[in-house]
């Protein structure tokens, strides 16, 4: 059991950090405005432009403006966007993927539905290995016999476009240097080392074009004792923390429900890429960014590891609960549980009067946060009695509109009936050449310049490989023909 | 949460501390913020206010549910948005509870979402000559991030359940305990789970018709993970985890915070930084997690005194005289 350090300052600053994770907009009263660093920004409104869209153009002169310069070269295959004609953030920007599994292709997806042109390798014998992660699969409408893509495979992979090139072969590495020229990012999650085998390693390609970004993805990074390990979201859940301090304080650890280290690795990778097109709009010239699951759980350890770092104290498993705000948990009702949060003293009036236990603010165990933190065990049993006699929906009807948080533990199914949801369109339907309708979870992250969308469906398996060679490489029939002799597409 | 910042304080409720808010946005590009939705346009600081001074300036709001739909007004709690956005119910063992993920996930991811959005927002006023407004939300950044899991709903309808620390498909891929403590060991493959049996000294197990493939070990999953199990309690994890080691199976003892920040690869990879802070002298922070070859982001400024920039910006960035500042601060606007 945590005790809290009698130390007035430390709770002070645990108050404030527990306040700060507690709520994204309630308990501010100054403000503190984060600014980018004036000078380095102001770059971007030159009016000499040395953003380049496709290495291509770079025997052009840089472009002077003072209008917009065209997005689109006449190279690009990127559909018109489908967003009202209002551009996107990453027009005309093309994206050589060579990722599988989560953690990239999720970076590659917000990055296709950010307007960028994702082009998916993938090997010809089947693929991204997640296309058979399944059941469940979203079936085939025109053949009841084949299961087409697993729903792994349709949640990450939309906005792309999918060739299948075999880089074991010489023409298949071939094509992958054509194809490195023209793109502005390459972005691969192998173990360091494999691709350079293939020559297809940062300072092969940076050769072919300098300005290209290249982001890698692994495990444990490029450099470093474990750099040669593979890495696994569960694994590296593991390893560096997360998976320590979740599940009951009573029970043994347990992974996150989804593998957030993926995710979490996946976000901090797209935002990468794009301060490297920022750098390079100064610059001139693409980098290496190298990315790893480990050190981005690390990096979300945020509060809870520098509490650590400062202090040296061991953090713990909580359960549903909160270390040092009380009441602030999941309650069992008759039928269910809630959510319930009494944060502050006023909330935590409310909440004992919508429990009928008006008794309890001024019970000298409770007046205050750290009251109630040292005389846990006593509320919560008083309140886990109460709500114990009504079923959920009794007290989700009770708590409606009274000023206190609360919510119910919602399954999938309440999840996505959820109203807010629906608002906000996070759940979008579009069409599948097999499956027919599918429905894909939306954009989240809302523009007022532009509107991003699901312009295309996951691919097929090397459905736009044909277009992508004759429309991107300029390769004839004959070529064409050869790679698929020599088994390189 | 708070290096490489300067704090300037500033009381946004006056009329002088407007002003000065405005002075700044004139000379930023971008502002961040995450108040209730109105709350800021109250005061003159909202969106369309603020863009008539600087149309580049890139507006962020962050909020609980997003600025428009029913719920946009209630504050957001990362806790409660867990629960109420599916991943508290699939967090927890399989017949225990839900319970919330150890780190405030869903203010990270939200962080994270727009950190990339902004720097997308400077791409696109690259191209265009505008700012705009990003609407960011802890519930929008939750619900995305259910990712894989919340496919198997919408596309077959399959409702999401908690697994504790088992993967519904791989068996054996879970903690599993040791006489001491526990380890997490995955073997994904058949070729994987032999291996694993001949460093638990269980070679006839692979051979069993109920345990040869991964079907099978689904198939027969509580039998085999107590035997294993049974095993595994025989030692300590320090003893596995050397066994284990380089045998090509992926394993690792479950760290606490201690342990992970001892890790060799975590040190290697300058994941702990110590830097000079004014009260309290040296301190650790985590380190920056991307790495890129044309720069080395580092920590040039450490976590800010409450003010101790005010000065400094309102001198050098806005150009205040010393009079002027004299003033501010007379009326408490600063």
């Amino acid at each position: 059991m945590l005790r809290v350090r009698a130390h007035s300052g430390r709770a002070l600053a645990q108050g404030f950090a527990a306040f700060a994770r507690a709520g994204a907009s309630s308990f501010v009263s100054k403000s503190v405005l984060t600014v980018a660093r004036p000078q380095a920004a102001s770059r971007l409104l030159s009016t000499t432009s040395t953003i380049k869209q496709h290495p291509k153009e770079e025997n052009q002169a840089p472009p002077t403006h003072t209008s917009p310069p065209p997005l689109l070269s006449q190279e690009s295959n990127a559909p018109a966007p489908a967003n009202g004609g209002l551009a996107l953030p990453l027009d005309g920007i093309r994206i050589l993927d060579l990722t599988r599994v989560l953690a990239g292709p999720y970076c590659t997806q917000i990055l296709g539905d950010l307007g960028a042109e994702v082009i998916k390798v993938e090997n010809p014998k089947g693929g991204d290995d997640t296309r058979a992660w399944g059941p469940p699969f979203a079936g085939n409408q025109h053949d009841p016999a084949d299961r087409g893509e697993s729903a792994y495979f349709l949640s990450v992979n939309r906005n792309k476009k999918s060739i299948t090139v075999n880089f074991r072969t010489k023409e298949g590495q071939a094509i992958i240097h054509d194809l490195a020229k023209r793109c502005d990012i390459l972005v691969e999650n192998y173990v360091p080392g494999k691709l350079q085998k293939y020559g297809l390693g940062y300072e092969q390609l940076k050769e072919l074009n300098p300005k290209l970004i290249y982001a890698s993805i692994t495990g444990y990074g490029q450099t470093g004792p474990y750099a040669t390990r593979p890495g696994y979201d569960c694994i590296i859940e593991a390893e560096a923390g997360l998976m320590h301090i979740t599940g009951e304080s009573t029970g043994p650890p347990v992974m996150v429900g989804v593998a957030v280290t993926d995710l979490t690795t996946g976000l901090y990778a797209h935002g990468a890429i794009m301060a490297a097109l920022l750098a390079r709009a100064k610059t001139g010239r693409g980098q290496h960014i190298d990315c790893s699951l480990m050190d981005s759980q690390l990096a979300t350890l945020s509060d809870i590891g520098s509490s650590f770092l400062i202090s040296g104290q061991e953090p713990h498993r909580w359960g549903a609960s909160h270390p040092i705000i009380v009441p602030y948990q999941a309650f069992p009702t008759r039928d269910s549980r809630i959510m319930l949060s009494g944060g502050n003293d006023g909330q935590f009036k409310s909440l004992c009067r919508i429990l009928g236990l008006e008794h309890l603010p001024t019970d000298i165990r409770f007046r205050s946060n750290s009251d109630r933190v040292k005389h846990r065990d006593d509320l919560i049993k008083i309140m886990t009695e109460r709500l114990q006699e009504h079923d959920n929906q009794h007290w989700l009807k009770a708590f409606e509109g009274q000023g206190v948080p609360y919510t119910a533990i919602n399954d999938f199914a309440h999840t996505f009936a959820h109203p807010q949801v629906a608002a906000r369109e996070m759940v979008q339907e579009v069409e599948h050449p097999k499956a027919g309708k599918l429905k894909l979870i939306g954009i989240p992250v809302k523009y007022s310049e532009s509107k991003p969308s699901v312009r295309l469906p996951p691919p097929l398996l090397g459905q736009h490989t044909q277009e992508i060679l004759r429309d991107v490489l300029h390769y004839d029939a004959e070529k064409v023909d050869s790679l698929a002799t020599a088994g390189a597409i | 949460v708070n290096r490489n910042k300067k704090s300037i304080t500033v009381n946004i409720r006056s009329p002088q501390g407007r002003d000065l808010i405005h002075d700044l946005v004139k000379k930023c590009d971008v502002l961040v913020e995450n108040y209730v939705p109105g709350k800021l346009d109250e005061m003159g600081l909202g969106y369309e206010q603020l863009r008539a001074l600087n149309p580049g300036l890139i507006y962020t709001s962050i909020t609980g549910y997003g600025q428009t739909g029913p719920y946009r007004m209630k504050p957001g709690y990362d806790v409660m948005i867990e629960a109420e956005a599916g991943l508290m119910y699939i967090t927890g063992e399989e017949n225990g509870t839900p319970v919330k993920v150890g780190v405030a996930v869903t203010d990270l991811t939200t962080g994270l979402y727009a950190h990339g959005a902004i720097m997308a927002a400077l791409l696109a006023r690259h191209k265009t000559g505008r700012g705009q407004h990003i609407d960011c939300s802890l519930l929008d950044s939750q619900v995305v991030t259910l990712a894989n899991i919340a496919s198997s709903y919408l596309i077959a309808g399959q409702e999401a359940r908690r697994m504790g620390t088992s993967h519904p498909s791989i068996v054996p891929y879970q903690v599993l305990p040791s006489r001491d403590s526990h380890i997490m060991i995955g073997a994904g493959n058949d070729g994987q789970f032999k291996i694993l049996c001949s460093v638990l000294q269980l070679p006839e197990l692979p051979n069993l018709p109920d345990f040869r493939t991964n079907k099978d070990r689904v198939r027969n999953r509580k039998a085999l993970i107590t035997i294993l199990t049974e095993r595994l309690r025989t030692k300590d994890n320090a003893y596995w985890l050397e066994q284990l080691e380089g045998r090509g199976i992926p394993f690792a003892p479950i760290n606490n915070i201690a342990q992970t920040f001892e890790h060799p690869q975590v040190i290697a990879r300058g994941m702990i930084q110590e830097i000079d802070h004014p009260k309290a002298g040296r301190i650790k922070l985590t380190g920056p997690a991307v790495k890129y070859s044309e720069t080395k982001p580092s920590i040039r400024i450490p976590p800010p005194l409450l003010g101790e920039h005010t000065d400094e910006v309102l001198r050098d960035v806005l150009g205040y005289d010393d009079q002027r500042i004299r003033d501010l601060k007379d009326s408490q606007a600063v």
